[in-house]
C-alpha cells in the first residue's frame, strides 16, 4: 500500500507512512520531526493546495494537518487551505471566503475534497514563531492518534484534454493553429 | 528587486546600476522589477526609483496584496511615475477595486498573466486571456483594455515541472501569432521549482540562467529573470542567444537586427 501514497508530485518529505499526522510549512524555519507522516511547503493558493489535498487523502492514516509558518502574502496559500476545509469550494471552484488570489481547486473532483474535509482536522499554527511550540502539538497529536480513515483515496488529476494534432504533414502547436514542418501557417480556427 | 526582506537600497542601487551597465554593453534593454511586500514600503520604494533611475526610464511594479497595489498605484499618479510605470500583474485574481483603482490611476503598461488553473496548455492561456475562463466577467485582455492600459505585454505564466512547465514557452509563439502581443515569461521559476537539481548544486545558478535562452528561442520578446544580481549571468546568455537567432532570421528570413542588437554590438 505504501506504493499508493502520496501519487501527486510535488516537493515534501515522506517519513513516517503509519503516522497520523503531516505538516504544511509555509514560511518558517521549522522542520517537523521525522515521526510525522510527511511535510513539506507550499506557496500558491490553488495548484499546492491540490497537491497536499491529493496526497493527503491518498494516506489514511493522515487525521491531523498541521499549519505553521507565516503565510505567503497576497497568495495566502495557508489561510485558503484552512477556508477549503472549512468551507469547500462553490460551483465555479473557487475555495469558499478565501482570502488569496487565485484560490482555485480545478484539477480535483469534489468528491476528493468532500474527503479531505472529513478526513483530517486541521490545526492551524499560522504565526506562531516558537518552534517548540509547534513541535509539543506535533508530539501530542502523535500521542493520541486517531484511528485510520480507512481506505486510502486516490485522487484523479482532472487535466485538460490536449488537442495537439500530430500528422505526417502537420504541427500545431494550439489547437487553432496549425503549422506546417517550414513553420509556416497552414490553418486556423481548425 | 526587494523580494526578501527589509528593502535594502544601497545594494540595491548598486545592483541596479550594474544591470543597466549590462544593459548598455549588450544593447538588449532592461526594465527593473520592485517587489513591494508592505504598505511601508511604498513611498521607499518608489523614492528610490525617482532617485535613482535614469528620468524616463521604464520601471515595473510588483505586487501580491490588491489594497497594497491600489495604495501604490495612488501614491505613482502623485509622483507623476504612472508613465514610466510596468503594472506586473493582472490576472485572474483581478479584484473589482484593482480594476477601479486602474481605471483611475492608469499605469502605461501592464503585464497580462496568463494563468489558468482549469488549463495549463496554450490553450488554457488562450482561454484566460479571451474569457478568463470564465472565472470572472471578462478576458483578462479585455480587462487591460478597459481600465485603459495602452501597452499589454502577456506573461506566459512559467508553472512547476510536471504542470505543464513547457507550455508556457510553446504558448509564446502561440499568443503573438493570435494577438500580435509581446509575450515572455519567468522560465526561472521553473528551475527554481525544480527540486531534483538540489543534488547538483554547482548547476544550479547555470541551469537558472541558462533556462532564459527558451524564451528569445520560441520568439519571446522579454524575460523575466531574477534575483538581481542574476543579471551578470543573463545578460550575457541572451546576448549569445540573440546573436544565434539573428544570424538565422536575417539569412532566411532577410531580417536585420537594429542597431542596439548585441549582433551589432559585438560584431561591427
Amino acid at each position: 500500500m505504501k506504493n499508493n501514497f502520496y501519487p501527486w508530485s510535488g516537493e515534501f518529505t515522506v517519513c513516517s507512512s503509519n503516522s497520523c499526522v503531516a505538516v504544511v510549512l509555509l514560511q518558517t524555519d521549522y522542520t517537523p520531526p521525522r515521526d510525522v507522516a510527511v511535510f513539506g511547503q507550499v506557496k500558491t493558493e490553488n495548484i499546492g493546495i491540490e497537491k497536499i489535498v491529493a496526497n493527503v487523502i491518498s494516506n489514511p492514516n493522515i487525521r491531523y494537518l498541521l499549519i505553521c509558518g507565516d503565510d505567503i502574502r497576497g497568495h495566502l496559500p495557508g489561510a485558503t487551505l484552512i477556508a477549503l476545509h472549512k468551507h469547500g469550494i462553490d460551483k465555479e471552484n473557487r475555495v469558499v471566503n478565501a482570502p488569496g488570489a487565485i484560490p482555485y481547486i480545478e484539477n480535483l473532483e469534489a468528491e476528493a475534497v468532500e474527503r479531505f474535509r472529513k478526513q483530517v482536522e486541521i490545526l492551524d499554527l499560522i504565526g506562531v514563531r516558537k518552534n517548540e511550540k509547534i513541535d509539543a502539538v506535533v508530539r501530542n497529536c502523535i500521542k493520541n492518534p486517531l484511528p485510520s480513515f480507512g481506505s486510502p483515496y486516490i485522487a484523479i488529476k482532472i487535466g485538460a484534454k490536449y488537442r495537439w494534432a500530430v500528422t505526417d504533414d502537420k504541427r500545431a502547436l494550439h489547437s487553432k493553429i496549425v503549422i506546417d514542418y517550414m513553420g509556416k501557417i497552414k490553418g486556423r480556427g481548425c | 528587486m526587494f523580494f526578501k526582506g527589509e528593502p535594502k537600497l544601497d545594494e540595491g542601487k548598486e545592483h541596479l546600476e550594474k544591470m543597466l551597465l549590462l544593459s548598455r554593453l549588450t544593447g538588449n534593454p532592461a526594465i527593473p522589477d520592485f517587489f513591494i511586500r508592505k504598505e511601508s514600503y511604498i513611498e521607499k520604494i518608489v523614492d528610490f526609483i525617482e532617485s535613482t533611475l535614469p528620468k524616463k526610464h521604464p520601471f515595473s511594479i510588483d505586487i501580491t496584496v490588491p489594497s497594497i497595489k491600489i495604495k501604490t498605484l495612488e501614491y505613482l499618479h502623485r509622483r507623476g511615475l504612472l508613465p514610466r510605470t510596468v503594472y506586473n500583474s493582472i490576472h485572474i485574481g483581478v479584484t473589482e477595486e484593482e480594476r477601479k483603482a486602474l481605471k483611475k490611476y492608469t499605469p502605461a503598461a501592464g503585464i497580462v498573466v496568463a494563468f489558468n488553473p482549469k488549463d495549463k496548455s496554450p490553450d488554457g492561456k488562450i482561454e484566460v486571456l479571451e474569457n478568463s475562463a470564465h472565472l470572472l466577467d471578462k478576458g483578462l485582455l479585455a480587462i487591460a483594455n478597459e481600465v485603459g492600459i495602452k501597452n499589454v505585454l502577456v506573461d506566459t505564466a512559467a508553472l512547476a515541472p510536471g504542470e505543464n512547465s513547457g507550455a508556457s514557452v510553446a504558448a509564446i509563439p502561440v499568443i503573438k501569432e493570435e494577438y500580435g502581443l509581446p509575450a515572455g515569461c519567468a522560465i526561472h521559476n521553473v528551475v527554481e521549482k525544480s527540486a531534483w537539481l538540489k543534488n547538483f548544486d554547482s548547476a544550479v545558478k547555470v541551469v537558472d540562467a541558462s533556462s532564459n535562452i527558451n524564451i528569445p528561442l520560441f520568439g519571446g520578446d522579454y524575460v523575466i529573470f531574477g534575483p538581481v544580481e542574476n543579471a551578470e549571468y543573463v545578460f550575457p546568455i541572451i546576448a549569445w542567444e540573440d546573436i544565434l537567432i539573428s544570424e538565422y532570421t536575417e539569412n532566411y528570413f532577410g531580417i536585420k537586427p537594429w542597431k542596439n542588437h548585441p549582433r551589432r554590438k559585438f560584431f561591427k
